[in-house]
Order: C-alpha cells, then structure tokens, then sequence
C-alpha cells in the first residue's frame, strides 16, 4: 500500500529520536557501554579462552596473576581468565529466557485485567499481591530442591515469581492508557478486543514496559547467579560466575581475582541494563510530559 | 499618583538549545491600586510569561533580558532572588490558573493558609487563627473553622478558587496577579470569583493584573486591556474603547472570533496559529492578518499613542477603525422540521451504581435530520452521561433510544453494524481521543475499512485526503503523527474521522472546550459546513452558551439530570423561561457594544 511506502521511513525516524535521545543521558551511555563489553565478554569469550575452562592442573593451584595466567588459577589450577571468558553465558542466558517468559505469562494477563477492568482487574490483581507476598528465593529453593537442578528448571521457575511483578507493571502500563478517549472511540467503532490491545493498547503501553524489562531482566541475573552461589543453579565443574565466586570465596585471600572479577561481571551486567532501564523510563516520562504539547 | 508596580522595557527569553528564544519583548505596564489591568491573548502568547516576569520570578530555562520592574519605586530585578521572595505573598499576591494544583492535596487547608502568615507576618496561636477565620470569611468560605481542618478535595473548584485568593491577599499585598482564575469553573462559579476579586480589589486598593483568554470576561472586570501577540503588546487602552472599536487587526480578529451568547453571529477564525517567539523584524502578526502589507513583515513597528490612553501597533490602524467588522449574522439555520426524527430519546435515566441518585432523570428529546441541538448545563448535569448513553458507551437504567425509529440496545456489542456506523462521537479532548502511535492516515482509514463496503482499497487512500481536505488539513497529514499537530488541527481530524464514516447522527462533546477562540472559530465554522452539507443531525453538548447559540437551532437545558428548559434557540436565549436559565445567562459576561437581537428590533423600530 501507498501510504505504508511513505510512511515507513517517517516510523523508522521517529524510532532513531528515541533511542538516539536516551543515549543523550549520562546513564544511557555508560550504560550502553559497559552493556556492549559485557556481551562481547559472553559471546566472544569463550572462543579466544586461551586454557580449556574445565581443564585441571593448567599450572599451580592457586597461583596469582602470571603471563601464563593474567588472572592466575583456581584451587584446582584451573585457569582463572578462561572459566571468566566462558562463564557467562548461562548467567546472561538464563535470566534473560525466564524474564521473556515471565512478561509473557505475566505481560499478557496484566494487560487483559487492565483492559476488562471490573471483577477480572480486581481478581487478577489480587492473585498478583498474593504471589509476591510470599518470598520469591524460598519458592525457589523449595521447589529446585524438589525436582532437582536443571537450566529449564531454574527458567521455568524463575518465570513463574516474576510473572505476578511483571504483570502488575503491565496492567499499569496499559492502566496509564487504557482511560484515553481513543480506546472508547475503538470500542464503540466495534472493533475486537485483540485490536484494541495489539493495536491501540500495546504500541502506547510499550515504552514502559520495555523500560521495567530492563530492570527485571537485572533483578533477574542477581537471583540466578544466588541460585549459583548457593549451589542450586549451575553445578561443578561448570565455569558460571555465580558458582565461581561461591566455590573460590574461601580462598579470596590467596588469589582474590578468582572471586572479584566473576563478581565483577555480575555486577556490571546488572549494572549496565540497569542504566539502560533508568535513560528509557526517563525517555518514557519525558515523552508523556512533553505529550500533547506543541511541536 | 505613582503606579503600585510598573515595568519597563521588559524583556524575557527562554533558554534552549543554541540560543535564547525571545518570548516577551519590551512591555511596558504600570499597575495602579484600586484598578485591574487586563491581558489578553491566545496561548502562546506569552501572556503567562510575563506575568512571572512582572513579580521578578525567572528560574531556568526563563530567563530576563533586560528591562525593569519597580514596586513602590524599589527595583524587583535589582535585588537578590532571596530578597525577592520575602516580597512574594507579603507585598505580591499570585493566583495561579488551577486552585486544584495550586493547593496541596495532602496538607490541610489551615496549615497552607497558615503558612504564609506565619512566614511573612510571624503570627502564631491564637492570634494566627483569628486570622485565619477572618481570610476564609472574606472569601466567602462557609463555616471558617471547620474549612480550616479540611483537605482539598472536601471543597468545590470555586471554593478551592476562592481559598487560593485568601492565600494570595492574607497579607494584604499591594499588588495581585491573577493569571486565568476562573478558566475550567462553571459560569455562575466564576460570575461569583469575579465578584469576589473586584470586591477586594476595591477594599485593599490592590493593584491587579488580570491575565486571561476570555475578551469577554476582561471586558467586564477590567479597567484597562492590553492585548498581547508573539510577546508584544499589540494594544493597550481602557478596556471598552479597545474592544468597542479595536484598532490592531488582531484585536479585531479575536473579536470576530468570539461568540456571544447575545446574538448568534458567524464567527471567524484567525487562520495559522501564534508563533510562540517575537518576530525577529516587523509585524508577529503578518502572516496571520487581512490587513498585512508586504512592508508589515520587513519593517519595525512600534507602539503608537492614539488619543485617550491608548497605543496600537500597526501600520495599518487608520484604515482598521474605518473598515466594518466582519462578523455577520450565523447561517440560516433549518427550522426542525416535522420530519421523522434522526435520534429519538424516551423518558431515559441512567445511573451509576456508586452514586445515590440518577444522573440522567427521564429525559426525551428529538433531533431531525439536518437539526443541530444544543444540550447545554453546568459540570455534573447529565450532559456527558446522556451523550454516553446515546453513544452506547453506558446503558441506561430505563428508557429507549431509537435511530430512525428502530430501538437500539443499550450497549455497543449489541447494536448491530449500521448503528455504529450512523451514530458517530467527537470527544472533547483531541490529545485522548488520537491514538499517538497511529498516523492520521491510519486514523481517517479505520471507519473506512470498517464502514465504507462502497470503497475498495485502494480508493480509500483518495477518500482519507478528500476527508482530510474537507477539514482543510493538506494531504501531507497522512504521515504525521497526532503529536506533529496542533490543538485544533487535532480535533479536525477527529472530525475528519467522525465523517468518515457517513454518519446520520454526530454527538459532540465539549468540543472546542480546549481550544482557544481563534481555533474554536475555525473548527465550528467546518463542522457546520459539514454537517449542513450532509444532512447530519448534530447534538452539541457545551457548557459554554455562546458557543451553542452559535451552532444550535434548538436548546435544551439539563440541570441536576433532568431538563429544565426546551426550545429553538432565539427564544430560550431572548426569553427564557426557567429561572435556571435567566441566572446562567445573567453570569455570562458580554463583550461591550454588543447587542442582542432584541435591542437591535428595539432600536430599528424606533
């Protein structure tokens, strides 16, 4: 059609503005930054390891940084720089499947609670506070030490406590729109509730709800790698970050590089979709602010 | 006798990115006790900037130019912020447009009211509260003592109006400023405000800048006008001379554009919209104006002292007394005819299941086909409620609606395809009723694809810049966005979208209620065009009665859910029957010199 040749170009602009306007800020670019070295770490990383992560006695236990081992090796002579390099996958990974389940499961009644208001809203929100009431790493433990840990188990699982959080931000996000007059002017056209969702909900409810997936998606790389810590999620000898800075915490003070820079990478992974999250919410509000106003 | 306040050569920029944006460009104003000064203009104007401009409270991106502000004969801008704000609320009162965001909501009336007391004059315990009950007595808030213990959201609008001013003269300032006090209340509510403030104008000889949109209102409240475009005064004088015989062709336009609930006259738009800066050289205006010359655009202009107080900044101005206004009488409107009814309502009541009673009690009325009717009532009467239910949006309670004599169901789903298709609603507020994520193009398509079986696919793109054209919006509007465009380029795509789909019968709802005059103007002249042209029966729902006097051939007052007052429109405004009527026709200021219709037959025949 006519019209979409034209006006895909002025879509794609309007795209660029965003993104191009949230790394502007100060947060979207560190953020952005410290996210691209991360994920070059995750990906890149385990092809230019220079030891095999699992192999043992690649020198001498515990030994500090050497040209050999620029981060020395663990308490089986592992060397240190290429379980780092290797590790990450699983930590990025996993949290980043459970947190897309979790805004599926969750996105998706949130959305239609906020849509049909009435008894549906107030039922569906009230199952949402009373999942979060009960603590999310004690379902957690409860239920992996029941079925025994597996990568789609710990997703699975993760997913199921974050879907109630997850939809509660949606039905806000779609709350915030759903009083506009545009919706009642579709409904009373007569069009579907699938297009008044797909078409005049979600495209108005989107901003928002990527921003707070930014967020989750950290919250979400903190709890799998505590799953790790406490010996729940990946298992010996895997190189995940999580278990390396459990299983090299006792000797920190022989090598501490063992400990610190798996630490490290947690935290900058989390750190950096955290910024991330904060420049698009600050985008988001800006927009609404700016909303209605003139050119 | 020297001015309470007076500015000179005032100067104001906002900060952005490369550069400052001059919004306000050398305004001169002197503020005298005891008299109001108008300023009046579109939003945009620069009229609110300068108002903050005038007490001295510049914060980022605002920023002074140059310029002065003396009050009493002390420098504003000379001393330090601090200083300046041991000034405001003790010799400078500032009420704000909305009392409802001015006033906190968590904290109660008492403490805010308290504060600026305790602040300025350092009274405390009984003293304070002595004084407290006698602010809320001076502005009419019943039962003072117990208002004290209150939050806001226990009062009215009026009332929270009313306790904003109290703040703003607790102590007992020289100077006011007023910027749109009474914007967005009922008119009966704001005939009370206006009282109110020329009450203690007049009793604290407070020297007071009133700052509104309304040329109506000024014209009864003020003294003197300026009237302000592209951050210049354009011109000054006392208030009936300018508006009897306005001398700048923007005056003039504004006027032309304002309806009046004394006669029902044609209005006109003012084409384009303000250009938010002062122009760089020559007339802001020009590009705008009737009257504009090739020179108007290229060389300066300054104010020129006419006699009796009064400047005008135009070229032009001598030609401009001369000329006739434009205004004439509205369009013949079409008698209703006896016809069978488009939309019949039968004895309806809605309710909602929160509230104690009905708001729409057992309410009939007609419209035929071609016939424009206006509901009119104040905040709370019904009039959105009915529309709703017409609309399908709410059942009602008991009661039928018939489209062309067919009973239609009481909620949407059930109607069947034709009735949503004849039955089309605009909503009062084009932000909300515009998807933001959707072109205009995608939002003229929909009622096509939905509506049109006679269009095919591919005609619909012609369709939607016919449509668009109709509304005179160019074709390049498919591919904006509804945030590219302005207020009333917004609400002409909505009807854009309303016409669509071929409707018999259109309901609109307070829709030029957010709209400034010049904009209104355009939009009501389109949407009558239209409809005329169509044959399509219009209900017109405002609260403003200068606009349904416009529009409307038949009336209807809805007061407390029920009507109150029916008939066609010369009667109920020229004779009206119910004192509901005579007392919301009464609070509706009029611009001076304009006469009613029946003074005209009076004064022809004798």
């Amino acid at each position: 059609m006519a019209t979409h040749a034209i006006s895909t170009p002025v879509r794609a602009r309007r795209r660029a503005g965003v993104w191009r306007s949230m790394l502007q800020t100060v947060e979207g670019r560190v953020g952005l930054c410290l996210g691209l070295v991360v994920i070059a770490v995750v990906v890149i990383g385990p092809y230019v390891a220079p030891h095999d992560p699992n192999a043992l006695g690649t020198g001498t236990a515990l030994a500090g940084p050497s040209s050999a081992h620029p981060l020395g090796t663990d308490q089986l002579g592992r060397d240190v720089l290429s379980r780092v390099l290797s590790g990450g996958r699983t930590v990025l990974l996993a949290p980043l499947a459970a947190t897309v389940l979790a805004f599926l499961i969750g996105g998706m009644s949130g959305m239609l609670a906020a849509y049909r208001g009435g008894p549906l809203d107030s039922g569906v929100s009230r199952l949402f506070d009373l999942f979060i009431a009960v603590p999310s790493l004690l379902i957690v433990l409860v239920v992996i030490t029941r079925v025994g840990t597996s990568w789609p188990a710990i997703v699975i699982v993760v997913a199921l406590v974050f879907s109630p959080r997850a939809g509660r931000i949606v039905r806000g996000a779609t709350q915030a729109v759903v009083g506009n007059d545009y919706v009642s002017a579709a409904r009373l056209r007569g069009e579907s509730a699938r297009w008044v969702v797909a078409r005049e909900l979600l495209p108005n409810a989107a901003p928002a709800i990527i921003a707070n997936f930014c967020l989750y998606l950290t919250y979400s790389i903190i709890f799998v790698a505590t799953l790790s810590f406490l010996g729940l999620g990946a298992q010996p000898p895997s190189s995940d970050w999580g278990l390396m800075v459990a299983s090299s915490r006792q000797f920190i003070s022989v090598n501490p590089w063992a400990t610190l820079v798996p630490a490290l990478g947690i935290g900058s992974m989390a750190v950096s979709f955290t910024l991330l999250g904060d420049a698009l919410i600050r985008q988001v509000s800006r927009r609404i602010q700016v909303g209605g106003g003139e050119v | 006798m020297t001015a309470a306040l007076e500015l000179a050569g005032v100067t104001v920029a906002y900060l952005v990115e490369g550069g400052d944006d001059v919004v306000v460009r050398d305004v001169t104003l002197s503020l005298q006790r005891g008299s109001i000064v108008g300023l009046a203009g579109e939003s945009g104007s620069g009229k609110s900037t300068l108002s903050l401009a005038a007490i001295g409270y510049a914060v980022p991106p605002m920023r002074m130019v140059s310029g002065s502000a003396a009050l009493g004969g002390e420098s504003l801008y000379a001393i330090s912020f601090s200083a300046r704000r041991r000034l405001w609320g003790a010799r400078i009162g500032y009420v704000a447009q909305s009392a409802n965001e001015a006033l906190n909501p968590s904290i109660r009336i008492g403490r805010q009211l308290g504060q600026v007391l305790r602040i300025h004059q350092h009274l405390s315990g009984s003293a304070l509260l002595a004084a407290e009950i006698e602010l809320l007595e001076r502005v009419g808030i019943p039962d003072p003592r117990a208002a004290l213990r209150r939050y806001p959201h226990e009062f009215s609008g009026g009332q929270l109006q009313r306790i904003a001013i109290a703040i703003a003269v607790a102590c007992r300032p020289e100077v006011l400023i007023l910027d749109e006090p009474t914007t967005g209340l009922d008119v009966q509510t704001q005939q009370q405000i206006s009282a109110l403030l020329r009450a203690l104008v007049a009793e604290d000889e407070l020297a007071t800048l009133y700052v509104s949109h309304n040329l109506a209102l000024l014209g009864e409240i003020s003294d003197r006008i300026n009237i302000m475009y592209a951050g210049e005064i354009v011109e000054r004088g006392p208030t009936a001379s300018v508006l009897a015989a306005p001398r700048h062709p923007y005056t003039r336009a504004l006027l032309d554009a304002v309806p009046s609930v004394a006669r029902p006259r044609r209005l006109v738009g003012i084409p384009g919209r303000p250009p938010g800066r002062v122009a760089a050289v020559g007339c802001g205006f020009a590009d705008r104006c009737a009257f504009a010359q090739r020179e108007c655009a290229t060389t300066a202009i300054g104010l020129t002292e006419l006699q009796a107080g009064r400047a005008v900044r135009c070229r032009r101005h001598g030609e401009i007394a001369l000329s006739s206004p434009a205004a004439s009488l509205a369009h013949d409107r079409q008698p209703p005819s006896e016809a069978e009814p488009a939309l019949e309502v039968r004895h309806v009541c809605c309710r909602y299941r929160a509230a104690g009673s009905d708001a729409v009690r057992d309410v009939s009325l007609r419209v035929a086909p071609g016939e424009t009717l206006g509901l009119v009532g104040e905040s709370g009467s019904g009039k959105s409620t009915l529309l709703r239910a017409i609309a399908g949006s709410h059942r009602p309670a008991s009661g039928e609606i018939r489209l062309h004599g067919d009973v239609l169901a009481g909620s949407i789903q059930r109607r069947p395809s034709a009735a949503k298709r004849n039955i089309q609603l605009i909503f009062q507020n084009p932000d909300s009723s515009l998807n933001p994520a959707h072109t205009i193009g995608e939002i003229v398509r929909r009622p096509l694809r939905l509506f049109r079986e006679d269009l095919s696919r591919a005609d619909e793109e012609g369709e939607i810049v016919a449509l668009l054209e109709s509304v005179s919006l160019p074709p390049e509007f498919i591919d904006r966005y509804p945030d590219e465009l302005s207020g009333g380029q917004k609400q002409r795509v909505a009807i854009a979208r309303a016409f669509a789909a071929r409707p018999t019968v259109l309901l609109c709802d307070e829709i030029t209620s957010a709209l400034d005059v010049s904009v209104q103007a355009t939009v009501i002249e389109i949407l009558s065009q239209l409809a005329a042209s169509q044959g399509t029966a219009m209900i017109f729902v405002s609260h403003d009665l200068a606009v349904v006097r416009t529009v409307a051939a038949r009336i209807v007052v809805l007061k407390d859910g029920a009507i109150c007052e029916e008939g066609p429109a010369d009667q109920v405004f020229e004779r009206p029957q119910s004192s509901y009527t005579r007392a919301l026709l009464a609070a509706i200021p009029v611009i001076p010199g304009e006469r009613s219709l029946e003074e005209d037959a009076r004064q022809t025949v004798s």
